[in-house]
């Protein structure tokens, strides 16, 4: 437990909260900012079942990266969590997880998750997530709100797989759903609204997953991605996709911001991590001249 | 002994069959919605896979897009509010053929329902698009023109989904191709499904519009390098 910060909750300085209002199993804000050259939490407050890490410094930039950890384990129905991430000016945040959420059975209602981001001028969020894991019967609702600035970089992935059963069997979960709301300047670009019901059969679930089982998902949003960026990413992913054992099946567009999309099905985390890790890499060389990301948790 | 009427036709159904006629000029007939990349991979080839993939199109996307979009317009109070929706259903289509195609034809509708079906809401929404305030959506000219003859908010949303699934359905009989008779199949077998999503769409809230799902999306957005396409979109 020595790793978790143990530095108590700076409210009054983080300002009136997004989630107010709301009762919430888990609350995490954060606020991060440069000191002496290098991103650090300048304000922070957890209560519940969420919490962060100590900072990690992963290469030779000013880049921090926190970790949340969930301790309870898993989400249950009726649960509600609240993340606020505000990043300064012209700071670099990377924040993951610890290990992946799991969702559990929800009868009757759902888990849900709200993630409000605020991105000053020049400032960058990456935010790459461990898996999403939902079991059978289980229902969760992702509600993200980024607003960010014309210079400021937004890179948002998520991966969604359905949980196994102990004889090996995939579980088909009720419903999820990952709305991001993006908006630059105050104006909306992109509104990234994710559902994906299994249903009862891959009939049902022609339009969402075909007949897969996994689906991944990337949304960047930075002045610097030019039309050409999207080809080359396009044709990157596909190479890196055509690479795996297992098929992938993806999709990438342009989309306002400027940014670029990324949809991924496949039956496999690992092979639409590989295709995601290769499109982030490339994104944060091309924007910010970065090496790839190597979270070392593996 | 002269036939004579019940009662009076509604002078709103003729405005609601010449807004839905898939002769209106919105150039619908040149999207296919990523149909097209479904006939690529022979994943819908024949009457029945196409009859399969519409109900899905329609209750699965269709409801969540364009037939929300058109059932918010018309509750809509103002022009702020429209301007919210049109910002939401233009954010929402993450396909750039997609957004492009809703921008096209939301203009083209948009030019012919203040032509012919004027109102003071058409106009602002008009003002609002040409000063770049909004996108322009088909959904929401659709919606304020069929509002302003008096048609039902039901009618108005059950007439828009009809008229792109017959949209669809003409593209599919030259795209798969099918028989004109096989079209009107699909399109008989639609009406149930039409019926049921209306149902739905008035059970969605604001956060639903736009919801999207991940084949689909790949689909549409594949479609940007498909080779030899019919279709724009």
């Amino acid at each position: 437990m020595s790793a978790i910060m143990a530095e108590p909750p700076a409210i009054r300085e983080l300002g009136p909260s997004p989630f107010a209002g709301t009762k919430l199993v888990g609350e995490l804000r954060l606020q991060v900012g440069t000191r002496a050259g290098k991103g650090i939490a300048t304000r922070q407050y957890h209560a519940g079942a969420l919490r962060i890490l100590r900072p990690h410094y992963l290469d030779d930039t000013a880049q921090v990266c926190y970790t949340i950890v969930n301790p309870g384990g898993g989400y249950l129905g009726g649960d509600n969590y609240g993340i606020e991430v505000s990043v300064d000016a012209d700071t670099s945040l990377l924040l993951t997880t610890q290990s992946a959420t799991k969702v559990y059975k929800t009868p009757g209602t759902f888990v849900r998750q709200d993630m409000v981001v605020s991105l000053g001028p020049g400032a960058v969020l990456e935010y790459v997530p461990d898996q999403l894991i939902a079991y059978r019967g289980a229902s969760y609702r992702q509600f993200t709100h980024v607003d960010m600035q014309q210079d400021s970089s937004l890179l948002f992935c998520e991966v969604l797989t359905p949980g196994w059963s102990p004889d090996g069997k995939l579980f088909r979960y009720d419903e999820v759903r990952m709305r991001t709301e993006v908006s630059v300047d105050g104006r909306l670009v992109v509104l990234d609204n994710l559902l994906v019901k299994p249903g009862a059969d891959s009939l049902d679930s022609l339009l969402f997953l075909q007949d897969y089982t996994h689906v991944g998902m990337l949304l960047a949003i930075d002045a610097n991605i030019g039309a050409g960026d999207v080809e080359r990413m396009r044709e990157l992913a596909y190479k890196i996709g055509e690479a795996q054992r297992t098929e992938v099946h993806l999709g990438i567009s342009q989309v306002p911001g400027p940014g670029i999309a990324v949809r991924a099905l496949s039956n496999s985390t690992e092979a639409i991590n590989a295709v995601l890790m290769a499109v982030i890499d490339a994104l944060r060389h091309h924007l910010r001249g970065q090496k790839p990301l190597n979270l070392r948790k593996y | 002994m002269p036939n004579t009427p019940t009662s009076p036709a509604a002078g709103h159904l003729l405005t609601l069959l010449q807004l839905s006629d898939s002769a209106l000029p919105t150039g619908s007939f040149s999207h296919s919605l990523g149909l097209e990349s479904y006939l690529s991979t022979e994943a819908v080839h024949d009457e029945a896979s196409f009859t399969l993939w519409l109900e899905k199109f329609l209750s699965q996307s269709l409801a969540y897009t364009d037939g929300l979009t058109v059932r918010l317009a018309y509750e809509a109070a103002g022009g702020a509010e429209l301007a919210r929706i049109d910002a939401l259903v233009t954010a929402a289509a993450v396909p750039r053929q997609i957004r492009e195609a809703g921008v096209k034809m939301g203009a083209r509708m948009l030019h012919v329902a203040t032509n012919v079906f004027p109102t003071p809401e058409l106009e602002e929404y008009r003002l609002q698009v040409q000063s770049g305030a909004c996108s322009g959506h088909p959904g929401i000219a659709f919606a304020l023109g069929a509002r302003g003859a008096g048609a039902p908010c039901a009618d108005t949303v059950a007439a828009y989904l009809f008229s792109t699934i017959t949209s669809l359905t003409q593209n599919a009989i030259r795209g798969i191709p099918i028989g004109q008779n096989a079209g009107q199949r699909v399109l008989r077998a639609m009406h149930a499904p039409v019926l049921q999503t209306v149902d739905m769409i008035f059970g969605l809230e604001v956060q639903d519009l736009g919801a999207a799902a991940p084949g689909l999306e790949i689909a549409q957005m594949r479609h940007e390098h498909l080779r030899a396409r019919m279709f724009m979109s």
